[in-house]
Protein backbone atom coordinates (compact mmCIF):
# COMPACT_ATOMS: atom_id res chain seq x y z
CA UNK A 1 0.00 0.00 0.00
CA UNK A 2 3.06 1.97 0.66
CA UNK A 3 4.60 1.41 -2.42
CA UNK A 4 1.01 2.64 -4.28
CA UNK A 5 1.33 5.63 -2.47
CA UNK A 6 4.61 6.76 -2.98
CA UNK A 7 4.31 5.76 -6.88
CA UNK A 8 1.60 8.36 -6.99
CA UNK A 9 3.32 10.99 -5.06
CA UNK A 10 5.26 12.46 -7.97
CA UNK A 11 2.72 12.56 -10.80
CA UNK A 12 0.42 14.14 -8.43
CA UNK A 13 2.46 16.95 -7.08
CA UNK A 14 3.48 17.40 -10.38
CA UNK A 15 -0.33 17.58 -11.63
CA UNK A 16 -1.43 19.97 -8.55
CA UNK A 17 1.36 22.46 -9.70
CA UNK A 18 0.70 22.52 -12.79
CA UNK A 19 -3.04 22.95 -11.77
CA UNK A 20 -2.43 25.76 -9.75
CA UNK A 21 -0.14 27.68 -11.99
CA UNK A 22 -0.34 26.76 -15.33
CA UNK A 23 -4.25 25.52 -15.96
CA UNK A 24 -5.06 29.01 -13.72
CA UNK A 25 -4.78 31.00 -16.70
CA UNK A 26 -7.28 29.04 -19.00
CA UNK A 27 -9.80 29.98 -16.74
CA UNK A 28 -13.10 31.51 -17.71
CA UNK A 29 -13.27 34.88 -17.98
CA UNK A 30 -17.45 35.47 -18.56
CA UNK A 31 -20.47 34.20 -17.85
CA UNK A 32 -21.82 31.42 -15.44
CA UNK A 33 -18.35 29.57 -15.14
CA UNK A 34 -16.14 32.58 -14.76
CA UNK A 35 -13.11 31.92 -12.54
CA UNK A 36 -13.53 27.93 -13.47
CA UNK A 37 -10.20 26.31 -14.65
CA UNK A 38 -10.02 22.58 -15.72
CA UNK A 39 -9.46 20.49 -12.77
CA UNK A 40 -7.05 18.02 -13.65
CA UNK A 41 -6.47 16.21 -10.20
CA UNK A 42 -10.37 15.83 -9.85
CA UNK A 43 -10.17 14.13 -13.43
CA UNK A 44 -7.55 11.78 -12.83
CA UNK A 45 -8.97 10.71 -9.30
CA UNK A 46 -12.17 9.71 -11.59
CA UNK A 47 -10.26 8.04 -14.25
CA UNK A 48 -8.42 6.01 -11.25
CA UNK A 49 -11.36 4.99 -9.36
CA UNK A 50 -13.23 4.42 -13.16
CA UNK A 51 -10.40 1.84 -14.14
CA UNK A 52 -9.62 0.32 -11.01
CA UNK A 53 -13.00 -1.01 -10.14
CA UNK A 54 -11.20 -3.69 -8.77
CA UNK A 55 -11.49 -4.32 -4.81
CA UNK A 56 -8.18 -5.55 -4.23
CA UNK A 57 -7.13 -2.28 -6.39
CA UNK A 58 -9.22 -0.20 -3.92
CA UNK A 59 -5.33 1.70 -2.49
CA UNK A 60 -4.73 3.18 -6.05
CA UNK A 61 -8.34 4.74 -5.93
CA UNK A 62 -8.61 6.03 -2.21
CA UNK A 63 -4.83 6.91 -2.46
CA UNK A 64 -4.78 9.16 -5.35
CA UNK A 65 -7.93 10.76 -3.73
CA UNK A 66 -5.54 11.05 -0.21
CA UNK A 67 -2.46 12.63 -2.15
CA UNK A 68 -4.20 14.84 -5.01
CA UNK A 69 -6.44 16.10 -2.45
CA UNK A 70 -3.81 16.66 0.17
CA UNK A 71 -1.69 18.60 -2.47
CA UNK A 72 -4.46 20.64 -3.52
CA UNK A 73 -5.57 22.14 0.45
CA UNK A 74 -1.44 22.86 0.20
CA UNK A 75 -1.50 24.93 -2.86
CA UNK A 76 -5.11 26.61 -2.32
CA UNK A 77 -5.81 28.73 0.44
CA UNK A 78 -8.46 26.02 1.85
CA UNK A 79 -7.87 24.16 5.03
CA UNK A 80 -5.76 21.06 4.54
CA UNK A 81 -8.35 18.35 4.36
CA UNK A 82 -11.31 19.92 2.99
CA UNK A 83 -10.18 18.69 -0.42
CA UNK A 84 -9.04 14.98 0.72
CA UNK A 85 -12.58 14.77 2.42
CA UNK A 86 -14.10 15.44 -1.26
CA UNK A 87 -12.00 13.26 -3.02
CA UNK A 88 -12.01 10.53 -0.54
CA UNK A 89 -15.89 10.67 -0.68
CA UNK A 90 -15.78 10.74 -4.40
CA UNK A 91 -13.57 7.83 -4.64
CA UNK A 92 -15.81 5.66 -2.07
CA UNK A 93 -18.74 7.00 -4.11
CA UNK A 94 -17.31 5.68 -7.38
CA UNK A 95 -16.45 2.37 -5.81
CA UNK A 96 -20.18 1.89 -4.71
CA UNK A 97 -21.63 2.45 -7.59
CA UNK A 98 -19.24 0.52 -9.96
CA UNK A 99 -19.82 -2.37 -7.14
CA UNK A 100 -23.43 -2.03 -7.32
CA UNK A 101 -24.88 -0.54 -10.46
CA UNK A 102 -22.20 -1.14 -13.15
CA UNK A 103 -21.05 -4.16 -14.86
CA UNK A 104 -18.22 -3.97 -17.57
CA UNK A 105 -17.23 -6.91 -19.59
CA UNK A 106 -13.79 -5.59 -20.06
CA UNK A 107 -12.64 -5.24 -16.15
CA UNK B 1 -10.13 -7.50 19.36
CA UNK B 2 -10.29 -8.41 15.94
CA UNK B 3 -11.51 -6.21 13.31
CA UNK B 4 -12.83 -7.76 9.76
CA UNK B 5 -10.85 -6.37 6.65
CA UNK B 6 -13.23 -4.15 5.36
CA UNK B 7 -13.77 -2.93 9.01
CA UNK B 8 -10.04 -2.14 8.62
CA UNK B 9 -9.59 -0.65 6.06
CA UNK B 10 -12.36 2.20 6.92
CA UNK B 11 -10.32 2.73 9.61
CA UNK B 12 -7.16 3.35 8.32
CA UNK B 13 -8.71 5.36 5.84
CA UNK B 14 -10.52 7.71 8.33
CA UNK B 15 -7.18 7.53 10.87
CA UNK B 16 -5.40 9.26 7.60
CA UNK B 17 -8.10 11.74 7.59
CA UNK B 18 -7.59 12.79 11.29
CA UNK B 19 -3.89 12.86 10.67
CA UNK B 20 -4.21 15.23 7.59
CA UNK B 21 -6.89 17.28 9.80
CA UNK B 22 -4.51 17.39 12.41
CA UNK B 23 -1.96 19.32 9.85
CA UNK B 24 -4.19 22.45 9.99
CA UNK B 25 -2.67 22.94 13.98
CA UNK B 26 0.79 23.63 11.70
CA UNK B 27 -0.70 24.94 8.56
CA UNK B 28 1.87 27.80 8.14
CA UNK B 29 4.37 25.73 8.43
CA UNK B 30 3.62 22.60 6.78
CA UNK B 31 2.38 24.88 3.20
CA UNK B 32 4.98 26.80 4.08
CA UNK B 33 7.54 23.62 3.68
CA UNK B 34 5.66 22.88 0.28
CA UNK B 35 6.07 26.64 -0.92
CA UNK B 36 9.94 26.51 -0.08
CA UNK B 37 11.32 24.28 -2.65
CA UNK B 38 8.13 24.59 -5.27
CA UNK B 39 8.48 27.79 -5.54
CA UNK B 40 10.90 27.72 -8.89
CA UNK B 41 9.05 24.96 -10.48
CA UNK B 42 5.13 27.18 -9.71
CA UNK B 43 7.32 30.69 -11.34
CA UNK B 44 8.33 28.72 -14.71
CA UNK B 45 4.77 27.05 -14.42
CA UNK B 46 3.06 30.62 -14.30
CA UNK B 47 5.60 32.13 -16.67
CA UNK B 48 4.69 29.58 -19.56
CA UNK B 49 0.84 29.58 -18.89
CA UNK B 50 0.88 33.56 -18.73
CA UNK B 51 2.56 33.14 -22.26
CA UNK B 52 0.63 30.36 -23.83
CA UNK B 53 -3.09 32.05 -22.53
CA UNK B 54 -1.75 34.80 -24.21
CA UNK B 55 -0.94 33.87 -27.38
CA UNK B 56 -4.20 32.04 -27.51
CA UNK B 57 -6.68 34.76 -26.41
CA UNK B 58 -4.76 36.22 -28.67
CA UNK B 59 -6.42 34.07 -31.79
CA UNK B 60 -9.40 33.53 -29.84
CA UNK B 61 -10.03 37.62 -29.59
CA UNK B 62 -8.01 38.66 -32.97
CA UNK B 63 -11.45 40.35 -33.80
CA UNK B 64 -12.06 41.46 -30.65
CA UNK B 65 -9.04 43.11 -30.71
CA UNK B 66 -9.29 44.89 -33.91
CA UNK B 67 -12.24 46.35 -32.57
CA UNK B 68 -10.58 47.21 -29.10
CA UNK B 69 -7.61 48.83 -31.05
CA UNK B 70 -10.18 51.21 -33.13
CA UNK B 71 -11.61 51.95 -29.91
CA UNK B 72 -8.48 53.05 -28.87
CA UNK B 73 -7.66 54.64 -31.59
CA UNK B 74 -10.71 56.82 -31.37
CA UNK B 75 -10.06 57.27 -27.13
CA UNK B 76 -6.25 58.33 -27.84
CA UNK B 77 -7.20 61.13 -30.41
CA UNK B 78 -9.44 62.23 -28.13
CA UNK B 79 -7.03 62.52 -25.32
CA UNK B 80 -4.39 64.28 -27.63
CA UNK B 81 -7.19 66.30 -28.45
CA UNK B 82 -7.92 66.92 -25.00
CA UNK B 83 -3.91 67.67 -24.64
CA UNK B 84 -3.82 69.94 -26.63
CA UNK B 85 -6.77 71.82 -25.34
CA UNK B 86 -5.13 71.77 -21.82
CA UNK B 87 -1.82 73.30 -23.42
CA UNK B 88 -3.45 75.94 -24.99
CA UNK B 89 -5.37 76.69 -21.57
CA UNK B 90 -1.66 76.43 -20.07
CA UNK B 91 -0.43 78.92 -22.43
CA UNK B 92 -3.08 81.38 -21.90
CA UNK B 93 -2.90 81.48 -18.39
CA UNK B 94 0.74 81.62 -18.57
CA UNK B 95 0.36 85.02 -20.93
CA UNK B 96 -2.56 86.36 -18.41
CA UNK B 97 0.22 86.05 -15.22
CA UNK B 98 2.79 87.62 -17.34
CA UNK B 99 -0.13 90.41 -18.31
CA UNK B 100 -1.00 90.76 -14.68
CA UNK B 101 2.91 91.06 -13.81
CA UNK B 102 3.52 94.08 -15.88
CA UNK B 103 -0.15 95.57 -14.91
CA UNK B 104 -1.98 95.79 -17.82
CA UNK B 105 -5.03 94.63 -16.15
CA UNK B 106 -4.54 97.66 -13.74
CA UNK B 107 -4.36 99.72 -16.57
CA UNK B 108 -6.64 98.41 -19.37
CA UNK B 109 -9.87 96.46 -19.40
CA UNK B 110 -8.53 93.46 -21.53
CA UNK B 111 -9.99 91.16 -23.90
CA UNK B 112 -7.17 88.10 -24.39
CA UNK B 113 -7.67 86.79 -28.17
CA UNK B 114 -6.02 84.10 -30.37
CA UNK B 115 -4.74 84.95 -33.53
CA UNK B 116 -6.24 82.98 -36.11
CA UNK B 117 -4.50 84.39 -39.24
CA UNK B 118 -2.05 86.68 -40.54
CA UNK B 119 -2.10 88.04 -43.60
CA UNK B 120 1.46 89.80 -43.79
CA UNK B 121 1.08 91.15 -47.61
CA UNK B 122 -2.06 93.09 -46.15
CA UNK B 123 -0.89 93.90 -42.78
CA UNK B 124 -3.12 92.38 -41.07
CA UNK B 125 -4.29 89.60 -38.39
CA UNK B 126 -7.45 87.80 -37.96
CA UNK B 127 -7.96 87.05 -34.48
CA UNK B 128 -11.11 84.48 -32.68
CA UNK B 129 -12.83 87.31 -30.81
CA UNK B 130 -15.57 89.12 -31.98
CA UNK B 131 -19.30 90.97 -31.33
CA UNK B 132 -20.02 88.56 -28.96
CA UNK B 133 -17.07 89.41 -26.72
CA UNK B 134 -18.25 92.85 -26.59
CA UNK B 135 -15.17 93.97 -29.47
CA UNK B 136 -16.11 97.04 -31.68
CA UNK B 137 -14.45 98.79 -34.32
CA UNK B 138 -11.21 100.88 -33.41
CA UNK B 139 -10.10 99.05 -30.60
CA UNK B 140 -6.52 98.92 -29.77
CA UNK B 141 -4.88 95.62 -29.61
CA UNK B 142 -1.20 95.02 -27.49
CA UNK B 143 0.42 92.30 -27.24
CA UNK B 144 0.99 91.24 -23.22
CA UNK B 145 4.15 93.47 -23.18
CA UNK B 146 2.48 96.64 -23.41
CA UNK B 147 3.33 96.78 -27.31
CA UNK B 148 1.20 98.19 -30.05
CA UNK B 149 0.01 95.61 -32.82
CA UNK B 150 -3.15 97.70 -34.56
CA UNK B 151 -6.43 98.50 -34.25
CA UNK B 152 -9.68 96.33 -35.06
CA UNK B 153 -11.10 97.32 -38.34
CA UNK B 154 -13.65 94.96 -39.21
CA UNK B 155 -15.82 92.35 -36.57
CA UNK B 156 -17.84 89.41 -37.16
CA UNK B 157 -19.91 87.57 -34.48
CA UNK B 158 -16.66 85.68 -33.21
CA UNK B 159 -13.86 87.37 -35.61
CA UNK B 160 -12.46 90.67 -35.72
CA UNK B 161 -9.47 91.65 -37.83
CA UNK B 162 -6.80 93.75 -36.65
CA UNK B 163 -5.29 96.32 -39.06
CA UNK B 164 -1.71 96.61 -37.94
CA UNK B 165 0.26 99.54 -37.44
CA UNK B 166 2.28 99.28 -40.34
CA UNK B 167 -0.30 98.94 -42.78
CA UNK B 168 -0.08 102.76 -45.20
CA UNK B 169 -3.94 103.50 -43.92
CA UNK B 170 -2.45 103.68 -40.31
CA UNK B 171 -1.16 106.77 -38.90
CA UNK B 172 -1.30 107.94 -35.19
CA UNK B 173 0.17 110.21 -32.69
CA UNK B 174 3.49 109.24 -30.92
CA UNK B 175 5.81 110.47 -28.58
CA UNK B 176 10.00 110.01 -27.32
CA UNK B 177 9.51 111.14 -24.15
CA UNK B 178 12.98 111.71 -22.98
CA UNK B 179 13.25 114.29 -25.92
CA UNK B 180 10.30 115.50 -25.35
CA UNK B 181 9.13 115.24 -29.53
CA UNK B 182 5.73 114.46 -30.66
CA UNK B 183 5.18 112.97 -33.80
CA UNK B 184 2.97 110.97 -36.23
CA UNK B 185 3.63 106.97 -36.47
CA UNK B 186 2.67 105.79 -40.08
CA UNK B 187 2.55 102.38 -41.66
CA UNK B 188 4.73 102.16 -44.70
CA UNK B 189 3.51 98.63 -45.55
CA UNK B 190 5.70 95.29 -45.42
CA UNK B 191 5.58 95.15 -41.63
CA UNK B 192 7.73 98.61 -41.62
CA UNK B 193 7.02 102.00 -40.00
CA UNK B 194 8.02 105.29 -39.52
CA UNK B 195 8.28 108.33 -37.84
CA UNK B 196 6.66 111.81 -39.16
CA UNK B 197 6.10 115.06 -38.49
CA UNK B 198 8.88 115.86 -36.05
CA UNK B 199 10.44 119.13 -36.69
CA UNK B 200 13.19 120.04 -37.91
CA UNK B 201 15.20 121.65 -35.44
CA UNK B 202 14.23 118.70 -32.52
CA UNK B 203 17.15 116.28 -32.17
CA UNK B 204 16.59 112.66 -32.90
CA UNK B 205 18.91 109.86 -32.61
CA UNK B 206 18.87 105.79 -33.05
CA UNK B 207 17.92 103.89 -30.64
CA UNK B 208 15.43 106.68 -28.85
CA UNK B 209 12.31 104.92 -27.42
CA UNK B 210 8.75 106.05 -29.46
CA UNK B 211 6.23 105.45 -27.52
CA UNK B 212 1.98 105.91 -27.90
CA UNK B 213 0.82 109.98 -27.08
CA UNK B 214 -2.97 110.15 -26.16
CA UNK B 215 -3.25 113.06 -28.12
CA UNK B 216 -5.20 111.85 -31.19
CA UNK B 217 -6.95 109.69 -28.51
CA UNK B 218 -6.47 106.73 -30.90
CA UNK B 219 -4.07 104.77 -28.81
CA UNK B 220 -3.50 105.16 -24.65
CA UNK B 221 -0.62 106.93 -24.05
CA UNK B 222 2.95 105.12 -22.60
CA UNK B 223 2.23 101.98 -24.98
CA UNK B 224 5.45 100.97 -26.73
CA UNK B 225 6.13 100.83 -30.17
CA UNK B 226 9.60 101.09 -31.05
CA UNK B 227 13.20 102.35 -31.49
CA UNK B 228 14.41 104.64 -33.68
CA UNK B 229 16.36 102.96 -36.50
CA UNK B 230 17.41 105.81 -38.87
CA UNK B 231 16.66 109.51 -38.83
CA UNK B 232 16.10 111.03 -42.53
CA UNK B 233 16.74 114.45 -43.17
CA UNK B 234 15.34 116.72 -46.26
CA UNK B 235 16.31 120.46 -47.15
CA UNK B 236 13.43 121.23 -48.55
CA UNK B 237 10.70 119.54 -45.83
CA UNK B 238 10.20 121.38 -42.76
CA UNK B 239 9.75 118.12 -41.03
CA UNK B 240 12.11 115.41 -40.63
CA UNK B 241 11.31 111.37 -40.51
CA UNK B 242 12.92 108.28 -38.84
CA UNK B 243 12.61 104.72 -39.30
CA UNK B 244 11.43 102.80 -36.68
CA UNK B 245 12.25 99.16 -35.77
CA UNK B 246 8.79 97.88 -34.17
CA UNK B 247 8.80 95.79 -31.50
CA UNK B 248 6.05 94.02 -32.45
CA UNK B 249 7.04 90.71 -34.37
CA UNK B 250 4.14 89.40 -36.56
CA UNK B 251 5.54 85.65 -37.06
CA UNK B 252 5.68 85.38 -33.55
CA UNK B 253 2.66 86.70 -32.19
CA UNK B 254 -0.01 84.15 -31.03
CA UNK B 255 -1.91 85.59 -28.54
CA UNK B 256 -3.21 89.19 -28.37
CA UNK B 257 -4.72 91.65 -26.18
CA UNK B 258 -8.12 93.64 -26.87
CA UNK B 259 -8.02 96.91 -25.03
CA UNK B 260 -11.84 97.39 -24.17
CA UNK B 261 -12.05 101.02 -22.88
CA UNK B 262 -8.93 103.04 -22.10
Amino acid sequence: MLKKILILILPFYFLVLLQTSFLVHFSISSGWWVGWSPNFILLAVILINFFTPDHSELWWGVGSAFIGGFFLDIFSSSPIGFNVLILVALAFFIKIILKRYVRIPAF
Amino acid sequence: MRFSARKKKILIVIMGLLVILSLNFFQKEVKGFFYSFSAPIQKSLWGAGDRVSDFFEGIFRAENLKKEAEELKLKNQELLAENVSLQNLKKENQILREALEIGLEKDFKLELAEVIGKDIGQDSLLINKGLKNGISEGMPVITQQKTIVGRITEIYENFSRVRLISSKESSFDAEIIERDILGVVKGKGGLKIYLDLIPRQKELKEGDLVTSASLGGIFPQGLLIGLIEKVKQSDVSFYQQAEISPFFNVEEIENVFIILNF
